[in-house]
């Protein structure tokens, strides 16, 4: 295998980024990439050709320079999402809305069922609004953010327990 | 008024260096992060960080709609956008505006109107500030001839739709007319599928000379001195400094008071940068062009004024009264030099070196600062600029100043990722640098020709 250029090395971390995947591990003769979605990682597996002509990301198995970084708390606890539920996340960063207009009633309620084409949400961004769909079929468990707060990126919106 | 929240709209280095400078003045501060910046310096200093979006910038840093959302959303009165991504973007001095947020840089029609090229050299034209000399468009050797005379030689033939040093070719005296036009002409129509040209003197030797200016946003103006930004590699700076001793004083003065002239003829607001070529040889200066925002080298200034100039733009942002400084109490003393560091390999055709880096070891000691977003373990993320930080000292004079960066050159260590302090280590401590005898085209032509002729021999 010819060794990969910058271009593909980003495209694999774009996809990577992009994926549910947890870590990804490529090597060759001479080349190696490893890729994790865990801040803590230490690493591939070791491997007993330590020795990457690229610089990036070897000696990572080996170093003990490596500290755990200091994660400050977030302002405000985030949920998290618990084994064998699904999570419905925010596709961008806007303002919530449980509801289609105000006073209406809301798109979904803990204890309903959905199906993956139920819409459970909008986001709006500068009066933009996208409507966000269930993604699974399943019963709400729970609502994780009120009415009209901001959510960021990728901040998780409702928890469906899927059927 | 004043700014009680700001929102920074960019990342790396400047970012730290905006939450750093707003916290001083107690303003509290929200950090923009993209996803691979969530664990970065800026989102852990900064009282509060907020996800806008996925790693690329298209989609979160240059997302104009959804950082002003954010903004708002988070009860910010203030957006600070740094430099590059959407710092000379109209179009977000304009979105600040409408949802009363102030805007921390200049108006939104000046920024549109220097932003233009054409334009900021036609204004500048009027505040009685040339331009390198030029011709329009030159359809034949014989034109182009009419116009190298009235020029002067030497002069450079230019692609009208070019860029980035292609279908360049320079014609010493007017034998040369002719071969250097179908050269030039042939290339460019190969390169961009359009042979136009136009010509311009050339300047053989030329420093890249630029004037840090702030003004109040009513016609009041003043400067900090200049910067001589000279060497460089594919027109991005690798080294700055001030004072640029090699300008005489009467040139300096006339300099200074050309770039307040022109930015306070636009009722110029916040800080800014009039950029120079200086034509060493002749004794004379031309505009290039006008940055409406903080600049990357402004620490240099920062050193041989005391003046914090992101601070400023705070003040000057509020309308604080008082924030703009008198030109009389402005002096320039010492000298400054920065380097900028960045993630990329220099024996490698300078190939983007992302990863992480094991240990940061940064020079320390007096006189040494050191801006940089790094720490032990970061990961440098692939999707961006690859600076990782600046390394700037300051001397009594540029002597001493060019012998306290070798040695933090040297005190430097960065372990587990390439970068290109070995070239910076080179440049700092050649003969040229120290003698000051160098231009914009040294580092490219004499240099770096050197530095990978040295490194094929090792091997």
């Amino acid at each position: 295998m010819a060794k990969p250029t910058s271009d593909d090395i980003k495209t694999l971390i774009e996809q990577f980024d992009q994926s549910d995947w947890k870590e990804v591990h490529v090597k060759t003769d001479d080349f190696e990439l490893y890729l994790s979605d865990n801040p803590n990682s230490v690493g591939p597996p070791a491997s007993n050709t330590a020795q990457s002509s690229v610089p990036v990301y070897q000696n990572v198995e080996s170093s003990s320079a490596i500290r755990t970084p200091e994660v400050t708390p977030p302002a405000v606890a985030k949920p998290v999402l618990t084994e064998g539920m699904s999570g419905v996340t925010a596709p961008n960063l806007g303002t919530f809305y449980s509801a289609p207009k105000p006073g209406a009633p809301p798109y979904v309620e803990v204890g309903q069922s959905v199906t993956a084409e139920t819409e459970v949400c909008l986001i709006e961004v500068m009066k933009l609004f996208t409507p966000v769909k269930a993604g699974v079929s399943g019963v709400i468990k729970e609502i994780c953010v009120s009415d009209g707060q901001m959510v960021e990126y990728q901040e998780l919106l409702v928890v469906i327990e899927p059927s | 008024m004043t700014i009680k929240r700001v929102f920074i709209a960019n990342r790396g280095e400047i970012a730290v260096r905006i939450i750093r400078a707003a916290h001083a003045l107690g303003i509290e501060t929200v950090q923009g992060v993209s996803l691979a910046d969530k664990d970065s310096m800026a989102s852990k200093i900064a009282d509060r960080a907020v996800v806008i979006g996925p790693a690329p910038s298209r989609d979160s840093y240059l997302h104009v709609n959804t950082i002003v959302h954010a903004a708002k959303a988070t009860g910010c009165d203030a957006l600070h956008p740094g430099y590059g991504f959407l710092s000379e973007r109209a179009e977000l001095a304009r979105a600040c505006e409408k949802e009363g947020i102030v805007f921390v840089g200049p108006q939104a029609q000046v920024i549109e109107d220097l932003g233009d090229k054409l334009r900021a050299r036609e204004l500048a034209e009027k505040s009685g500030i040339s331009s390198v000399p030029g011709s329009g468009h030159v359809e034949s050797p014989a034109a182009a001839l009419v116009a190298a005379t009235k020029i002067g030689f030497p002069v450079v033939m230019k692609a009208s739709a070019g860029g980035g040093g292609r279908g360049m070719f320079v014609a010493r005296n007017r034998d040369t007319i002719e071969e250097s036009f179908e050269r030039a002409s042939g290339e460019a129509l190969e390169a961009f599928g359009d042979g136009t040209l136009y010509l311009e003197r050339y300047i053989e030797n030329a420093r890249h000379v630029e004037v840090q200016i702030a003004g109040d946003g009513r016609g009041n103006a003043v400067h900090f001195g200049e910067r001589d930004c000279s060497v460089q590699r594919r027109y991005q700076k690798v080294v700055e400094e001030a004072p640029c001793v090699l300008m005489s004083n009467v040139l300096r003065k006339r300099l200074h008071k050309a770039a307040v002239k022109l930015v306070s003829s636009l009722n110029y607001s916040n800080v800014g940068t009039v950029e120079f070529l200086f034509d060493v040889e002749c004794d004379e200066f031309y505009f290039i062009e006008v940055n409406t925002r903080i600049q990357v080298e402004h620490p240099v200034t920062e050193q041989v004024t005391g003046y914090d100039l992101v601070q400023m733009q705070f003040r000057l942002a509020a309308g604080e009264k008082g924030a703009l400084p008198l030109q009389g109490a402005i002096s320039i003393s010492r000298h400054a030099i920065e380097c900028r560091l960045n993630a990329e390999d220099p024996y490698n055709k300078f190939m983007p070196s992302p990863g992480r880096i094991n240990k940061w070891g940064p020079a320390k000691g007096a006189g040494v600062r050191v801006d940089s977003h790094c720490y032990d373990n970061y990961l440098v993320p692939p999707f961006y600029d690859s600076m990782i930080g600046k390394i700037v000292v300051t001397g009594n004079d540029r002597l001493s100043a060019v012998r306290r960066l070798q040695v933090s050159l040297d005190d430097f260590h960065i372990e587990g990722l390439v970068s290109n302090l070995p070239l910076l280590r080179e440049i700092i401590a050649h003969r040229d640098f120290e003698n000051n005898s160098f231009h914009t085209r040294w580092l490219e032509q004499d240099l770096l020709p050197a530095f990978e002729s040295a490194k094929k021999e090792k091997e």
